[in-house]
């Protein structure tokens, strides 16, 4: 009796709970809740029917591998990880890039007198992340030869602020933040300087996905954006969120980064086509960079990298 | 020979195989697991790059599996001489086997500097443990009735210890080493990751450039690494011990 009733409650429960975990978004990361992603933690989910869940990143967190597979349904990753991804056989697709300029830079300390990117590799130290694209640009533009470089501490500075002779590779909108408080005097190079400019902290999705159900991907999208205008309009709710979640970064610098980034996030671009609007010819470009790197055998069609919704 | 060898590389040779098939026929995405043939050729591909990396990463698990091996005997043996010693320090000899070490490794790069030194450190700091733990257990637990003899004859506290009880430890102290030699690779591979160099700088870098094949080629050299320290503990085992210890005259 109590086995019959126990055999019959097993497929219930299980299609309870499947129900439960079909209707919930995930979305992943590629790094610590930062200002970054702040529209992300802003936008009104639940006003639009909408379940997300947000899974913090950190050093590492394979976003692109993850959404390929279908682990999580929507990843925060870069145009340029994206291109590599499609030549290989991952099929994932570009759907609202915030950061419209690529906010990596090289922050050196002030006091070595430098007036362009290629004077910071000419003695000392650099943390580069070696593998990244626009590493390996800069390598075969100007050459490694005189500089040591380090694998990067991902955010930390200590070294930095140690070393007069170090310099790193950072995102624009916050070591050199964090290397002024400590008293350091920075100067930063835009990588963008050197020609390099890919879409940067882009929601991504899987083709399949895309293909199997539009709307939702549609629907998410659009109250990503109303939660990115929030965000820009006022972080500070966010923000609260954020430093909750990550206690690495203090208030006061999440407010700071929060103004410090919004030039990368809203342009001419997106005043005239919406936050996180991308364009062919930026993808183009993207391609016939990778093409030029050896890192793609094959031209990849721009139009399948990206869908704007 | 054929005894040792032919039992483990059947089931390899069949996983390789199978999952040569399940890639190739799209059961699983190649950029998720690469297929075997995929990694091959990436080893030959990049057949210099990782021939240096497996070099420097050697050097680097070596340097400081020795230094745990010498430390942590020597620790041992201090432990070993007073349970009043023991019992303070000990506690201090876990944290070792205890701190996470990727946490550590950014401490380490910042204490030591970008360079093997921080390698040879992180390696130390994952592998010592084992061999404090088992060499100290090897001394403490010598049969009663042997001690007895040495007393009996007046032996001091030292000559027992190197006549007697180290001796009679061996067993255990490979045992340690044998532990700690595949913890001294693993410890190095992490510092390679904050330090840069070796094969944990490969992975690193591959794995950023989404060369997956690359990736497990690097991996699996990082393998055979610590499968050929713990093959080179088990001949020094043997050669120490085969005359007179029931663990190697087995069969």
């Amino acid at each position: 009796m109590v086995r019959r009733t126990f055999l019959k409650a097993v497929p219930a429960v299980g299609l309870l709970t499947a129900c439960g975990r079909s209707s919930r978004i995930k979305l992943a990361l590629n790094w610590k809740p930062e200002p970054e992603f702040g529209g992300f933690y802003a936008a009104p989910y639940s006003k639009h029917g909408l379940d997300v869940q947000i899974l913090p990143g950190g050093a590492g967190t394979p976003t692109v591998q993850m959404v390929g597979a279908g682990s999580v349904d929507f990843g925060i990753v870069s145009a340029d990880e994206i291109v590599l991804a499609r030549s290989h056989g991952n099929d994932v697709v570009a759907l609202f890039a915030v950061f419209q300029n690529n906010p990596f830079g090289i922050m050196a300390h002030a006091s070595r007198n430098l007036t362009n990117i290629g004077d910071v590799l000419k003695e000392g130290t650099i943390a580069l992340q070696s593998g990244l694209p626009f590493a390996r640009l800069l390598e075969r533009k100007f050459g490694f030869s005189h500089v040591k470089v380090v694998p990067s501490p991902g955010g930390d500075i200590t070294s930095f602020l140690n070393d007069e002779k170090f310099a790193q590779q950072c995102y624009l909108t916050s070591e050199p933040i964090a290397a002024r408080r400590k008293g350091a005097s920075v100067k930063v190079f835009a990588v963008s300087e050197i020609g390099y400019n890919p879409y940067t902290t882009v929601l991504a999705v899987s083709g399949e996905s895309l293909r199997k159900n539009p709307d939702a991907a549609k629907a998410l999208v659009a109250v990503v954006r109303e939660g990115w205008r929030a965000y820009l309009d006022d972080p500070k709710a966010a923000n609260q969120q954020m430093h909750q979640l990550n206690s690495t970064m203090d208030a006061e610098t999440f407010a700071e980064v929060a103004e410090v980034q919004k030039p990368f996030i809203e342009t001419e671009d997106t005043r005239r086509s919406g936050l996180g609007t991308m364009s062919r010819e930026r993808w183009e470009t993207l391609i016939g960079q990778f093409k030029e790197l050896g890192d793609i055998s094959r031209t990849i069609p721009a139009e399948e990298c990206f869908r704007v919704l | 020979m054929k005894k040792t060898l032919l039992p483990p590389l059947i089931p390899f040779i069949g996983l390789t195989l199978m999952a040569e098939f399940l890639v190739r026929q799209g059961f699983v995405r190649p950029y998720l697991v690469p297929a075997p043939s995929a990694v091959f050729r990436a080893m030959i591909d990049s057949r210099v790059e990782l021939l240096q990396a497996l070099l420097s990463t050697s050097a680097g698990s070596l340097a400081g599996f020795a230094l745990s091996a010498f430390t942590g005997i020597a620790i041992a043996v201090l432990l070993s001489s007073s349970r009043a010693v023991q019992r303070a320090f000990y506690p201090y000899a876990i944290f070792f086997q205890t701190v996470p070490l990727i946490a550590v490794a950014p401490l380490l790069v910042i204490w030591f500097g970008f360079g093997i030194q921080t390698v040879i450190a992180s390696a130390f700091v994952a592998s010592v443990f084992p061999v404090i733990a088992n060499t100290l257990s090897g001394i403490l637990s010598t049969d009663p009735p042997l001690r007895d003899l040495f007393r009996l004859y007046g032996a001091s506290p030292l000559a027992t210890l190197f006549k007697l009880r180290l001796p009679a430890a061996l067993p255990q102290v490979f045992t340690g080493l044998r532990v700690s030699a595949g913890l001294a690779v693993i410890g190095a591979i992490v510092g390679e990751f904050i330090a840069g160099g070796g094969l944990g700088s490969v992975v690193d870098i591959a794995r950023t450039q989404q060369r997956i094949d690359k990736v497990f080629a690097a991996v699996l050299l990082a393998s055979v690494l610590g499968l050929g320290l713990f093959g080179l503990i088990n001949l020094l085992s043997h050669l120490t011990l085969r005359r007179w210890h029931a663990s190697e005259q087995a069969e």
